[in-house]
């Protein structure tokens, strides 16, 4: 890994999920679930104990019929820069459980190591981040799907998106076996970018100006990343967590929704 | 020994300082986080052997493209096949959670006979050879009594090559009631008969549509080919305009340049109030409207009666003034967006409720595609495209014996293609009513292929009753889902993933297209693909009905009819007709006038007031018992068809749809007054009283109830069964009185407190 | 039939009731046992927590009785290092009351996390950033240290004392006490500040966000400072409780007063630094993340400005003027109020920076989380009190936890007679 530090520039994996075409669908939720190996029970009508390392959020625009509006917010793990790779969750973990990769941006989760003080969802402002309130138990002959990349979660332990972490390491193999360092953009996507059947998601380095996701959001990477699109916008900018995920809308209300304001405060919009 | 207390104080205290300076506490420590770390009951996936298998999905009518990820023999991921024309990659959460039907706990496993009472869950398990002779002797013996006509098939589709099996299968036997259950297709399909003149589905050519008006057609809810039609949504984004009309801010209206909210039922009206405003300013394609249609203007029939022309009943009866009153949309807005449809250079207007699983009223789709033919943009780029069936499936005719032939000369069951409703196809909706009124004729058996009747039909109340009174019921399920819980005999289906089948034309192509399903992994339980179970059981009949099968195999024949496309569909898992071109206006009308027809000629002739097309269709009861009206929402995590919503799908429901095991209506706060949000309440209907809880919503129209479809399952597994209500519990069909078909869109209902 | 176990010169009730009241309490004891054994057995789902509670009452109690614990290491820097004498009388049973809160603070963790056969990975795979990873260690030295504390006072048991070995070591343990408990304060300022820091770094969380000096937010100090104030506002709620069931004084008066007015000095200065650090996130650090004062506490149904009055008014300004003035302390009533509002302040205090700080919605579109412990969490909360109470049962029967008692005793005999 250090190796690799020396020789390639570090990557910055991000998303820009466009919400004007987010159709809240759900099929990345799915997708999630199914690369990722996530369990289900018999009722997860109970948002705040079901697993879903991406979730969508509903917003309305809280005004009366029919001047209505609603927009989804899909909502994966920021994967939070913080200052210098000081994430939120990161920094307050005391078992090392969970990390910032410098190499490619992503902060990891290993579940064997946690043990479940849950510090890091405390921390966490987006709650991104899952507790194993549960065994995961999937009904008879069920298992069979499940994908050896990602090992299932036991109880007890906290889990959040990866931005399909063992994507990045088979790709990363499977180049290094034909002699590449580097990463085309689209040998590794996520699973959720992949299966977006309305195409609101891109994936892809946003230290790499080629690449799709800093076209999209032109990141000021000098200040954290912030994106320096009029229509791009990242959950809660103003707490400094310097999320990873942006989003697109050209709905005011949308964009405004992203943050929080103090009273009369008017949003001033980067350029 | 005597123990003094010091001696034992000693050995205490020293054995507590030597195990704890020992490696066992540490060793100990270290083995428990490591159990920890593995324990048995958390399973570990075998690695193996990566693979991909390319299929198509046919959970739906879309017919996307998917590539299954396996390890070794194992399919561990659905993903969405790239390039492939329907999806180019994207893939529905549906066919995502694919690999939890195919390994769930909801499937059926081997043939079960029924042991208890109907519907009372007691099964035998039973091998196929039995099961086949049961069915055989069974359909042999109401043969024998002339009774062959009394045994029909329901099915999810009427083409490709299971579909003709069955057909041909009921045609030889002596049977006209295949029926196809129904959906938007047949009135789209009827569109096409009475207004082109020919027996066709409607393509949409939305790629290229610049200016999309949509009647309620939840077009990023899951109509048409759902993930086709995501794609359109976004690639239309600064480059076109979606008009949304809905009482109702769905999905589609919420993404939509302009949500028009619509007094539900009155879509048509609002269409004609276009027409008015189009024609009124002359704003239609003249070249297209002088030259290739009829009816625009005043016509006289065969029999010399006068009719008013299309033009003239616009501009006397549909002004903005008028229109404005019926729909509830200002006067201006109609007639701005009258000047913005007819201004936009490729306007497209298309209709069919939500998702389009009920066909809806015939008057209501006629006058939508008359404003698609004012604009002329009939098998035009980016219009509305007649787009027959794809030609592959020549099999020989069948020879037909006295007891088929007469067999066939008996009335349909649902009154299809009989004297009331000579132009409709199928009429599953009439079915229940038919079976429990027993006017035409008892009937004996029923094959259930595909479908889920029981569950998808409504007024479930009289659709149980029928399946009741059918003595002998087949489901060829996969699943134990509603319609195979309430069966005799359960003939288990292959799933998708298990089995070849073609998948032609997904719902709304403008192109014909076959895809390919094959089997991505070996049948996981002792179950049959339905096409061998029809051959093999035609084959024990012997004499003509065997003869009429010479394949041995469903496999066999499938390889036969596709002849020299077979290769090419194993290897790219679809056919396209890529020099398919819609005809153009001077070939393209078979109608009496060989024009395209704003009144059907045909359907002059039989009716005696051709205006009935037009008549909005009111909902069932009455309005001081039921001040509101309760209509049904679709949204894409909510699977309202055959197939039930799989554990992943479901989990992704929002608690505002569904909390626990109850559903939620939503209710705009002004109708709902009273009522708090998560409040607990009965809805009642004409048909029935249901306790769900209220969702208070802003963007429903006051005076409104919206209902999801897609829950209130009874029959799958616990990760669906009893969540919700089925929405057509509370309601029935109102049967439309040009076609015969469902109209209904809503009910009248009423909101007390629980 | 214990007599000879119990310290020699001082009074007990009848063994039978003795064991009558353990049973009692061993009964609150064995629910909260049954509970624990559900948590570790059946998991976590056996709480009302949930993923956006994931810190809620074990974190709340956690960090209430190590701040109430604070009576230990305060009073015996007082005593030890600063050389306050008269609190010899009263030091033994702040160790106690510290050696119980700390061990029920331990056990609350070993039932709150999530893996508990994985616990020891804090040190193991320590992370050094983590506030909690110094909460670990100092609060497990710190344990270690009152372990030791409390083990000379286990060897003055009449019996034990009578063997050779017990009675020198006990000797020698006193006499090198001065260093343990040097170290205790030491590790305790660390791991009271670090509790205090463990809300304070989460800059996510708005609510309990606070700026501060270096690596340490203001929190990191008020912790350390409340519990240096209402620590030994606890020792002296429960000496007072103690004295009012066994009927007996047990530490003179003017032990009382010297310990109250320190705590109340404690107090006081606490309350105006809370003030301070209270007006100026209101004005500065929240309204930075753009939040409005409001916005913590109203659309909710618990969480409203009360709250504030109640900890920093009801609890810090009242009690500390009571506790200042000689007056204040010399009403009995008086005193034990302010103790009591000292010591409801540290744990109102305690519960906002852990319960009300998950409650606070961040995303713009989500609405207050509200909870509701469970009954598990309720029963494994309350074992640790009855476990103190049984230690301190024990411990008050056959230890000589309170040098005064036998004097007070015959003075009050003594007074009788004339």
């Amino acid at each position: 890994m250090k190796e690799e530090h020396k020789h390639g520039k570090a990557s910055k994996f991000g998303m820009v999920i466009d919400l004007d075409k987010c159709t809240g669908c759900g099929s990345c939720m799915v997708a999630c679930m199914s690369e990722n190996n996530v369990p289900f029970k018999k009722d997860e009508t109970n948002k705040l104990d079901s697993i879903t390392w991406l979730r969508i959020y509903k917003l309305t625009n809280g005004k009366k019929f029919p001047e209505t509006d609603i927009c989804y917010i899909p909502r994966p793990c920021m994967q939070c820069e913080g200052d210098h790779g000081h994430s939120p969750c990161v920094s307050v973990c005391p078992a090392t459980a969970t990390d910032y990769n410098h190499e490619t941006g992503i902060v990891s989760q290993i579940y064997t190591r946690c043990f479940g003080c849950r510090y890091c969802m405390a921390a966490c402002p987006y709650h991104a981040r899952y507790f194993n309130w549960w065994d995961p138990v999937w009904p008879d002959g069920m298992e069979k799907y499940l994908s050896p990349n990602v090992s299932p979660r036991m109880r007890g332990v906290v889990e959040k998106c990866s931005f399909c972490f063992h994507r990045y390491q088979l790709a990363k193999n499977k180049a290094y076996a034909q002699g590449r360092r580097e990463l085309k953009e689209d040998e590794y996507q996520t699973a959720c970018t992949q299966a977006c059947p309305a195409g609101a998601i891109t994936f892809g380095d946003l230290n790499n100006s080629h690449h799709a996701v800093y076209k999209l959001v032109k990141p000021d990477n000098k200040h954290g990343g912030r994106p320096r699109n009029p229509n791009a916008f990242r959950l809660l900018e103003r707490l400094g967590t310097n999320p990873k995920v942006y989003y697109l809308s050209s709905r005011e209300w949308v964009r405004r929704a992203g943050d929080n304001y103090i009273k009369d405060e008017v949003k001033k919009e980067h350029h | 020994m005597k123990v003094c207390r010091r001696s034992f104080l000693s050995l205490v205290i020293g054995g507590a300082a030597g195990t704890t300076l020992s490696p066992l506490p540490w060793k100990l420590m270290d083995d428990s986080s490591i159990w920890t770390q593995m324990w048995p009951w958390t399973p570990v996936p075998e690695d193996g052997e990566v693979s991909y298998v390319n299929t198509v999905c046919s959970l739906c009518p879309g017919g996307c493209g998917l590539t299954v990820r396996k390890i070794n023999e194992r399919a561990i991921k659905i993903e969405g096949m790239k390039a492939y024309p329907v999806n180019d990659g994207g893939v529905c959460l549906l066919g995502l959670s694919g690999l939890q039907l195919l390994y769930g706990p909801t499937r059926v496993k081997t043939p079960l006979k029924r042991v208890g009472a109907r519907g009372e869950g007691r099964w035998e398990k039973i091998s196929w050879e039995d099961a086949i002779s049961e069915v055989v002797k069974k359909l042999a013996d109401l043969r024998a009594k002339g009774l062959s006509h009394t045994v029909g098939c329901i099915s999810d589709s009427d083409r490709g090559t299971v579909a003709h099996l069955l057909g041909r299968f009921l045609t030889v036997y002596g049977s006209p009631n295949f029926i196809r259950t129904p959906s938007m297709q047949d009135s789209y399909e009827q569109t096409m008969h009475l207004m082109h003149g020919v027996q066709a589905s409607a393509g949409f050519d939305v790629e290229n549509a610049d200016f999309i008006l949509s009647f309620g057609s939840g077009l990023i809810d899951g109509w048409g080919s759902p993930v086709r039609m995501f794609k359109v949504n976004s690639a239309l984004k600064g480059k076109g305009k979606l008009v949304q009309v809905e009482p109702r801010l769905s999905n589609t209206a919420a993404k939509s340049d302009k949500w028009i909210p619509i007094k539900p039922g009155t879509e048509a009206a609002l269409a004609l109030g276009l027409a008015h405003v189009i024609i009124k300013e002359s704003l239609y394609n003249r070249d297209f409207v002088n030259n290739y249609s009829f009816g625009f203007n005043d016509w006289t029939d065969d029999r010399g009666r006068s009719h008013k022309g299309f033009k003239k009943l616009v501009l006397d009866e549909y002004g903005p003034d008028d229109v404005a009153e019926i729909t509830g949309i200002s006067d201006s807005t109609i007639i701005a967006l009258a000047r913005s449809f007819a201004r936009a250079s490729k306007p497209l207007a298309v209709c069919g409720r939500g998702q389009g699983n009920t066909p809806g009223g015939l008057s209501e789709f006629m006058a939508v595609h008359a404003l698609n033919a004012l604009v002329g943009n009939i098998n035009k780029k980016g219009g509305v495209w007649a787009v027959p069936d794809p030609d592959y499936i020549r099999w020989p005719e069948v020879e037909m014996d006295i007891n088929a032939a007469k067999g066939m000369q008996a009335n349909r069951i649902d009154g299809a293609g009989g004297k009331t409703y000579p132009d409709s196809r199928y009429l599953l909706n009439r079915f229940p009513e038919a079976v429990n009124s027993g006017k035409e004729y008892p009937m004996k058996a029923l094959f259930v292929v595909g479908a889920n009747p029981v569950y998808t039909i409504p007024d479930s109340k009289a659709v149980k009753e029928a399946f009741d009174k059918i003595p002998f019921v087949v489901s060829f399920s996969s699943y134990m889902d509603e319609t195979a819980a309430n069966a005799d005999l359960i003939l288990p289906n292959h799933v998708f993933l298990e089995r070849y089948e073609d998948v032609p034309m997904p719902a709304g192509l403008q192109k014909p297209i076959v895809g390919f399903s094959k089997p991505v992994v070996k049948p996981q339980f002792n179950t049959r693909h339905v096409g061998d179970v029809i051959i093999q059981i035609a084959k024990s009949f012997g004499g003509v009905i065997a003869d009429a099968f010479p394949w041995d195999n469903y496999e066999a024949c499938l390889q036969k009819t596709l002849g020299n496309k077979w290769n090419a569909l194993n290897k790219e898992g679809f056919w396209l007709d890529s020099n398919f071109m819609a005809k153009g206006w001077k070939r393209a009308f078979s109608t009496p006038s060989g024009k395209f027809e704003f009144f059907s000629r045909a359907f002059a002739a039989k009716n005696e007031n051709l205006f009935q097309q037009f008549r909005p269709v009111e909902p069932e009861g009455d309005e001081g018992r039921f001040p509101l009206i309760l209509i049904p929402y679709d949204y894409m995590r909510l699977a309202s068809g055959c197939i039930g919503d799989p554990p992943f799908a479901i989990k992704t429901v929002e608690d505002t749809v569904l909390k626990g095991d109850d559903i939620l209506v939503e209710v705009n706060p002004k109708s709902g007054r009273g009522f708090r949000e998560g409040d607990q309440a009965i809805l009642s209907t004409p048909k029935g009283a249901v306790k769900v809880r209220v969702h208070l919503f802003d963007g429903i129209m006051p005076g409104l109830v919206a209902m999801p479809r897609g829950l209130g399952h009874t029959a799958y597994d616990e990760y669906l069964a009893d969540k919700g209500i089925n929405f057509n519990e509370l309601i029935g069909p109102v049967e439309d009185p040009a076609s015969g078909l469902d109209a209904a869109w809503g009910i009248r209902a009423k909101l007390t407190r629980a | 039939m214990d007599s000879a176990l119990i310290p020699e010169g001082v009074k007990r009730c009848s063994f039978g009731k003795f064991i009558l009241w353990i049973i009692i309490v061993g009964a609150v004891l064995l629910w909260g046992v049954v509970a624990m054994l559900l948590c570790w057995f059946k998991g976590l789902n056996q709480t009302n927590m949930n993923d956006a509670y994931g810190f809620a009452m074990w974190i709340w109690a956690d960090l209430a009785v190590i701040a109430l614990g604070g009576g230990a290491f305060f009073t015996g820097l007082l005593r030890y290092v600063i050389g306050k004498d008269e609190l010899k009388n009263i030091i033994n049973y702040a160790v106690l009351i510290g050696f119980i809160c700390y061990s029920s603070a331990l056990l609350i963790l070993a039932i709150d996390i999530g893996q508990p056969l994985r616990g020891w990975f804090i040190f193991w795979h320590a992370n050094v950033h983590s506030m909690l990873t110094e909460v670990a260690f100092c609060l497990s030295c710190y344990f270690a240290v009152l372990t030791i504390e409390y083990i000379p006072l286990i060897l003055e048991n009449r019996q034990i004392d009578k063997v050779p070995f017990f009675h020198n070591l006990s000797h020698n343990m006193h006499g090198i006490m001065v260093i343990f408990a040097a170290t205790g304060a030491f590790l305790s300022f660390f791991h009271q500040g670090s509790l205090g820091g463990t809300p304070a770094v989460l800059y996510g969380r708005p609510f309990a966000f606070r700026e501060g000096v270096l690596i340490w937010p203001w929190t990191f100090f008020l912790f350390t400072w409340s519990a240096a104030a209402c620590g030994p506002c606890f020792t002296i709620l429960v000496t007072w409780i103690t004295e009012k069931i066994t009927r007996k004084k047990l530490v003179r008066q003017n032990v009382i007063m010297l310990l109250a007015k320190i705590a109340g000095w404690m107090l006081a200065t606490y309350t105006v630094a809370k003030i301070i650090d209270t007006w100026y996130w209101a004005t500065v650090t929240a309204p930075a993340s753009g939040f409005n004062f409001m916005d913590f506490y109203s659309n909710n149904p618990l969480y409203g400005p009360w709250i504030l009055v109640l900890e920093i008014v009801v609890c810090g300004v009242i009690p500390s003027l009571i506790l200042i003035t000689k007056t204040g302390r010399k009403s009995s009533f008086l005193l034990i109020s302010a103790v009591l509002l000292a010591v409801l302040g540290a744990c109102v205090n305690r519960w906002v920076m852990v319960l009300q700080v998950m409650a606070v919605p961040v995303l713009t579109f989500e609405s207050w989380f509200m909870y509701f412990p469970s009954w598990q969490e309720i029963a494994t909360t309350i074992l640790p009190v009855a476990y103190g109470i049984i230690l301190i049962m024990i411990s008050y029967r056959y230890l000589p936890i309170f040098p005064q008692e036998q004097e007070l005793e015959e003075e009050k005999n003594a007074s009788i007679f004339v």
